[in-house]
């Protein structure tokens, strides 16, 4: 059985390193920032840790209809959501992420677009 | 150039040096009156993470949530820091703030330092170790789950002590047991009944019978070897060994036929067992790499074999080995003498009871 990313990586301690990151740079982007006043700190880490566990193959699972439902009262727009998709990308390059791997990330994350975005 | 070089190589700085350094500090810092928690000078950042209200002058005790200014007072009364945590919510977004109060000196008219770090980091690593440890631990919970139904699974098809010598080593060694008693169990002429003509019926039927069979063999410490077709056989004294070998599996033998009468007169369809009983020395051994299975050899279980094929409907025949062992406290009928395929002529017998005295 070929071994996931987050397997890869180092397990918990990189992808520790990848939430912590992406964290800061969603709280600095002006796009993103306005969606994270006012919500808890700890159940958005507990969300972002199992959420970026789970697009790298970690010990996370989300269904659909999960994802549909934290992000349902939160009208994320499409501008967001590829913000905060483009920052991710951001984050595991700098992290020195492969290229190969980065790409699948992006395409795991791209396919749950339809479920974060809320529908108009 | 605010700083001279003293001929002593210290560097004396101006006040003024130090305020500017201290404004723009990232760490949050005050210097507080005692008696009245007037704050007498802030740092930016600690004026970005707790703003006063529209009274400018507000003390301290109003600007820090969850400030507990008797308990601080005494603290710091007694010279000892007092510290705390509390959340600043400029800006829209809690950070987590710790605060820390000291005396700057022992003169109590001095004022006090209070100092305060955003915690947003170390809360970050704590909440995403919650987190993830939450993760782990479901994920060990699943494995263990699975590995319980496959201990399960194993445990069905192979002794206790075997499965664990096989999960601890990898490979079980054959063991002689010299003393044990093995049953045989066979049905006469269900091909004859009505119904086998409806093979899933007759599957039913005969997995209930089995399933209080291994009811019976477990509750007398026996241990079910195998079920071929509708044979049935189990086997008392291994893995562990017991004195009461002979005596535990004639009282199986004993329940089974007499589960298989009570069955018979409830139900239209009769079953009709007939089994055999030795005692001798077997060898038990794990057989098979891919597909195992536990299984019992030696002329002990061919004997075995051979006294249920000479056993009559709904009867009990044992050897002459099994009688010896048991012949005092069960009441047993001679056949007589039968020549036995492989073994020579024999004395065989029928288990009809046990006696009372035995129970």
């Amino acid at each position: 059985m070929s071994r996931t990313i987050f397997e890869r990586y180092g397990g918990f301690v990189n992808v520790s390193r990848v939430v912590s990151s992406f964290y800061d740079k969603m709280l600095d982007s002006p796009i993103t920032n306005p969606y994270f006043t006012n919500i808890d700190m700890r159940s958005l880490i507990d969300h972002q840790t199992k959420f970026i566990a789970y697009l790298m193959g970690g010990p996370a699972s989300y269904s659909n209809d999960h994802l549909e439902r934290v992000h349902a009262r939160l009208d994320i727009t499409e501008a967001a959501f590829l913000e905060a998709v483009l920052m991710l990308k951001e984050t595991l390059e700098d992290l020195d992420f492969e290229d190969q791997d980065i790409r699948t990330v992006e395409e795991q994350i791209m396919s749950t677009k339809n479920f974060i975005v809320t529908r108009g | 150039m605010t700083i001279q070089k003293q001929e002593n190589q210290i560097f004396q700085v101006e006040t003024e040096t130090l305020r500017q350094m201290v404004q723009t500090l990232s760490l949050g810092a005050a210097l507080v009156q005692l008696s009245d928690w007037n704050v007498l000078f802030e740092n930016a950042s600690f004026f970005k993470w707790f703003p006063p209200g529209e009274d400018a002058d507000e003390p301290l005790t109003a600007r820090l949530e969850g400030f507990n200014a008797n308990r601080a007072m005494t603290r710091l009364q007694e010279g000892h820091p007092y510290s705390f945590e509390t959340e600043s919510k400029a800006g829209g977004r809690s950070i987590p703030i710790s605060v820390e109060l000291r005396r700057l000196s022992d003169d109590p008219s001095e004022p006090v330092v209070v100092e305060c770090r955003d915690l947003s980091k170390q809360k970050q690593a704590e909440y995403m170790l919650e987190s993830y440890s939450k993760m782990a631990e479901k994920n060990a919970r699943d494995l263990q789950r699975e590995k319980d139904r496959v201990e399960r699974l194993l445990l069905n098809i192979m002794p206790k002590s075997v499965y664990e010598e096989m999960r601890d080593y990898g490979t079980v060694t054959p063991q002689l047991f010299d003393n044990a008693s093995i049953l045989l169990l066979d049905f006469v002429g269900s091909t004859e009944m009505a119904i086998s003509r409806d093979p899933a019926g007759l599957i039913t039927q005969l997995n209930d019978i089995f399933t209080v069979f291994d009811r019976i063999t477990d509750l007398f410490g026996c241990e079910r070897i195998r079920t071929v077709g509708d044979a049935y056989m189990a086997v008392s004294g291994l893995p562990e060994q017991n004195p009461e070998h002979a005596h535990n599996i004639a009282r199986v033998a004993l329940r089974m036929m007499r589960y298989i009468e009570r069955r018979n007169s409830a139900h239209p369809e009769a079953w009709h067992a007939r089994i055999g009983i030795n005692s001798g020395p077997v060898i038990g051994s794990l057989v098979g790499v891919q597909k195992y299975v536990y299984d019992i050899f030696g002329p002990g279980v061919n004997m075995a074999a051979r006294m249920e094929t000479l056993s009559e409907s709904m009867k009990i025949t044992i050897s002459q080995n099994t009688y010896n062992l048991i012949k005092d406290d069960f009441l047993c009928v001679e056949r007589g003498e039968f020549e036995v395929k492989g073994f020579g002529l024999n004395t065989l017998y029928f288990l009809e009871r046990e006696h009372p005295h035995a129970r």
